[in-house]
């Protein structure tokens, strides 16, 4: 007991945002329990869990690019993107499986490329880039299809839907690839540059730090996480939907921000976002339960993100 | 005993878009010596030194390292090369450690390219004894104090086994005994065999420290000299091509009626049972270390601190100084320490910022009256000799003393009975200085009453007719009309030698 006194404590004293936020998860969390019988069935916690890591994976990239100080506004249609090639090429046909699945993740590396070169070389402001980057994709993805279209394959649902026991697979998916991101982020030199280059790019350049590939890696990250998302999405639906991402740019900003990340950029971090996911979630499923408009939601979770984000600026 | 040389850079020289910053400077630097670089603002120390740092690419010219030629494309080949450089804001990341900063863009590696910090953190500890610091390596440097963060960037030049370190303006805010131990870091390095470059508007400190003085004025080397050739008023002479004596106008002669009068001000934790009064047509001094709160006193009698207690009379009126809006109203000007960030808009012009005090006067009706505007503005760009091609120019563009003049502009706008200056000369060159000082001299005798905080002894007791020494949030000393001071008295109070014996 008093090691999770001076545990707690520690963390408090570290990492006070974090803490907070976790809070935040938690009262939400038991706020849900008590007022729907509904939400402590297992099938809903997975379901619940489904949704949260669809945000979860595209969130992942979004910290990373925000942390470096950018934005990318261009994931939510390299979302429907990768979800309409995915589903309009598969057909159901099984041996195609694997190559579409590199196809599409090359081309979200391709769009993060192209992201990262506008803003590190040509520097072009990301909100400007990326903003002209998601309408070019939106309308090549309209110019493929207008309604949705193709299908996929049993087996390639199993991504999104299957089952480890009682875990949806799709979860212990998550798992790895957030524990795969926070030791990129804490471990490796580009995670320690991330935070440096978002902190003041002119400190990091006179230390010598390669600020423009740092960010071209922060941007075709990003893209592969919105690929990835794509994927995970034609998986869930079995089809891919031309308007299938629209949304997620502003969602996964919230949920950066509801994670405690600063939009300046150096402060924060995955650890965070992963309540922002789950907080996201957790309002979407219970205003669901209990029927309540998808309006309201959105008026919910406007004034969540300000409550939060206020809240973090007067603990300043 | 003939001295190795060091570095040696030939014909430098460096072009900005209209200036000149370098004209085909030379500047040479022995093994082991301790060598200050001054000149005025805009001089080209600090471009000559980011060149040398591989920051900035020379247009012409050579360097050379112990004879040898090279070229510094990059900070990192500088490093590589020995060289490394303390910049006058510091370059550290505030949401990083101690560590991480100490290391960053050279972090130790291990298995698979991945960060070690067990490694990291051994060489931090022990790099950080060697500058004498008890810092704990994981600290968020946002924690750390101005003295530790430049300490840690001490720690840092020695993490690349600089063999040539150089410090741009060191102590521009550090306090007197902050100051002694970095000169007792410096010493030790020297000792080392390691070579400093020094930057400093501080002339008392480069006789103090320095072994030889290059002097630059306008982008040219005036020259190199032993600092056994030189005195104060030579040096000055040399940098400014003006005599030195001339520094500090007359004092005031008489002074008019009490302006402010405060008695038994408080701020919890911050300011202790404060009396002092300040008449017309004197410039009152207050001198105090870092962290004895005259800072805080310049706020409070602005309305930062709105929970005050003890009472604020101004002409013989009990005030409440809740905001500063309150406090403009009353009269009160403010020049603050910080004009970059809390005095001045930087990216807007002289004539918006020196409006930006008194913008209801400028208005008729809905919109701001131009004439009126430019009306005020010519008339203080000619009475403070304000140095700008236009009343249009970004101030950010103007040098550090006519950005002092433009924040004295927007004051008198308001023509104010009670004027604060809070570091007046801060990173001001010495000929800008004198300037400020008879324009403060000069709203003395027509009669402003005028407190001016400083940091600098000879620049308080040189300016002040009247002095109070601050320690720890309270007033420990006052120096009345004619009374005899000295730097080291004024130090005995500030350091609080007074109570500890």
């Amino acid at each position: 007991m008093r090691n999770m006194v001076t545990l707690i404590q520690r963390i408090l004293r570290g990492n006070p945002t974090l803490f907070f936020v976790y809070v935040i998860l938690f009262v939400f969390f038991v706020f849900a329990a008590s007022t729907a019988p509904q939400f402590r069935t297992v099938y809903n916690i997975s379901n619940l869990l489904r949704q949260a890591v669809a945000f979860g994976i595209v969130g992942i990239g979004q910290t990373i690019v925000i942390l470096s100080g950018g934005i990318d506004l261009s994931v939510g249609s390299l979302i429907s993107l990768a979800a309409c090639l995915t589903s309009g090429i598969m057909i159901g046909n099984p041996t195609l499986v694997f190559p579409i699945v590199f196809l599409v993740l090359g081309i979200g590396v391709l769009v993060g490329l192209t992201n990262g070169t506008l803003v590190a070389y040509l520097r072009v402001p990301p909100f400007i880039a990326t903003l002209a980057m998601s309408a070019i994709l939106q309308g090549s993805v309209l110019l493929y299809t207008k309604k949705p279209v193709g299908g996929v394959t049993r087996g390639f649902m199993f991504f999104a839907n299957g089952q480890l026991g009682a875990i949806p697979f799709a979860f212990v998916f998550w798992v790895i690839l957030l524990s795969f991101f926070l030791f990129l982020l804490r471990r490796t030199g580009l995670g320690l540059h991330v935070y440096a280059i978002g902190g003041n790019q002119e400190i990091a350049r006179l230390s010598g730090i390669r600020v423009s590939v740092a960010k071209v890696a922060v941007y075709v990250i990003s893209g592969f996480m919105a690929a990835l998302t794509g994927l995970f999405l034609a998986s869930r639906l079995g089809i891919g939907d031309p308007l299938m991402g629209q949304g997620f740019e502003l969602e996964s900003i919230t949920a950066v921000l509801i994670g405690g990340t600063s939009l300046a950029g150096g402060k924060g971090g995955i650890e965070g976002t992963i309540a922002g996911v789950l907080i996201i979630a957790l309002i979407n499923n219970i205003l669901n339960l209990l029927g309540v408009s998808g309006f309201w939601q959105w008026i919910i979770k406007g004034i969540v993100v300000i409550v939060v984000v206020a809240a973090y600026k007067v603990k300043e | 005993m003939k001295q190795e040389e060091a570095l040696r850079m030939v014909n430098i020289s460096k072009y900005f878009p209209g200036v000149k910053a370098l004209d085909r400077v030379t500047f040479t630097v022995n093994q082991g010596e301790v060598h200050a670089l001054v000149g005025e603002n805009g001089a080209g120390k600090s471009t000559l030194m980011k060149i040398l740092a591989g920051a900035l690419q020379p247009d012409e010219g050579e360097i050379y390292l112990e004879g040898e030629k090279v070229f510094i494309p990059t900070p990192q080949s500088a490093w590589e090369r020995g060289i490394s450089i303390i910049y006058q804001e510091l370059n550290l990341l505030p949401d990083l450690n101690v560590v991480q900063n100490i290391f960053l863009g050279r972090e130790h590696r291990g298995r698979l390219r991945v960060l070690s910090y067990s490694t990291m953190i051994r060489e931090a500890e022990s790099l950080l004894a060697r500058v004498g610091v008890g810092i704990a390596p994981q600290t968020m440097v946002r924690n750390l104090s101005v003295a530790q963060q430049q300490q840690v960037e001490i720690a840092k030049a020695l993490s690349l086994n600089a063999k040539i370190l150089v410090m741009d303006e060191p102590t521009a805010s550090l306090s007197e005994t902050e100051v002694e131990k970095l000169f007792g870091i410096i010493r030790d390095l020297k000792s080392k065999g390691v070579t400093i470059v020094y930057i400093s508007h501080r002339l008392e400190e480069v006789f103090r420290i320095a072994d030889r003085v290059t002097v630059l004025k306008d982008g040219k080397c005036i020259g190199t000299y032993s600092i056994g050739e030189l005195d104060r008023d030579k040096l000055v002479k040399l940098m400014v091509g003006r005599s030195f004596s001339e520094t500090f106008p007359e004092k005031a002669k008489e002074t008019g009626p009490m302006v402010v009068e405060v008695r038994n001000l408080s701020v919890p934790r911050i300011l202790k049972n404060v009396n002092f009064s300040v008449r017309a047509g004197e410039i009152v001094g207050f001198f105090g270390l870092v962290g004895s709160g005259r800072t805080d006193l310049a706020k409070a009698l602005f309305g930062f601190y709105p929970h005050y207690s003890g009472e604020i009379v101004v002409k013989g009126k009990t005030v409440k100084l809740h905001s500063p809006q309150r406090a403009i109203a009353e009269g009160v000007g403010f020049a603050p320490e910080d004009r970059k960030s809390e005095g001045l808009c930087l990216g807007l012009s002289v004539k918006d910022n020196c409006v930006m005090a008194v913008l209801d006067e400028m208005r008729s009706t809905f919109f701001l009256n131009r004439r009126r505007e430019t009306g005020l503005v010519q008339k203080f760009v000619a009475d403070l000799r304000i140095k700008t091609p236009h009343f249009y120019q970004r101030v950010q563009n103007l040098s550090g003393g006519n950005q002092q003049k433009v924040v004295l502009a927007k004051w008198l706008a308001t023509r104010p009975d009670f004027l604060i200056f809070d570091e007046p000369t801060r990173g001001i060159d010495v000929g800008a200085k004198q300037e400020i000082y008879h324009l403060m001299r000069q709203l003395a005798s027509q009669g402003k009453a005028i407190l001016m905080i400083s940091s600098e002894l000879p620049e308080v007791i040189g300016m002040s007719d009247r002095i109070y020494v601050m320690h720890d949030g309270a007033i420990v000393r006052e120096f009345g009309w004619g009374e005899r001071v000295d730097e080291e008295r004024i130090m005995y109070f500030a350091a609080g030698l007074h109570v500890e014996r």
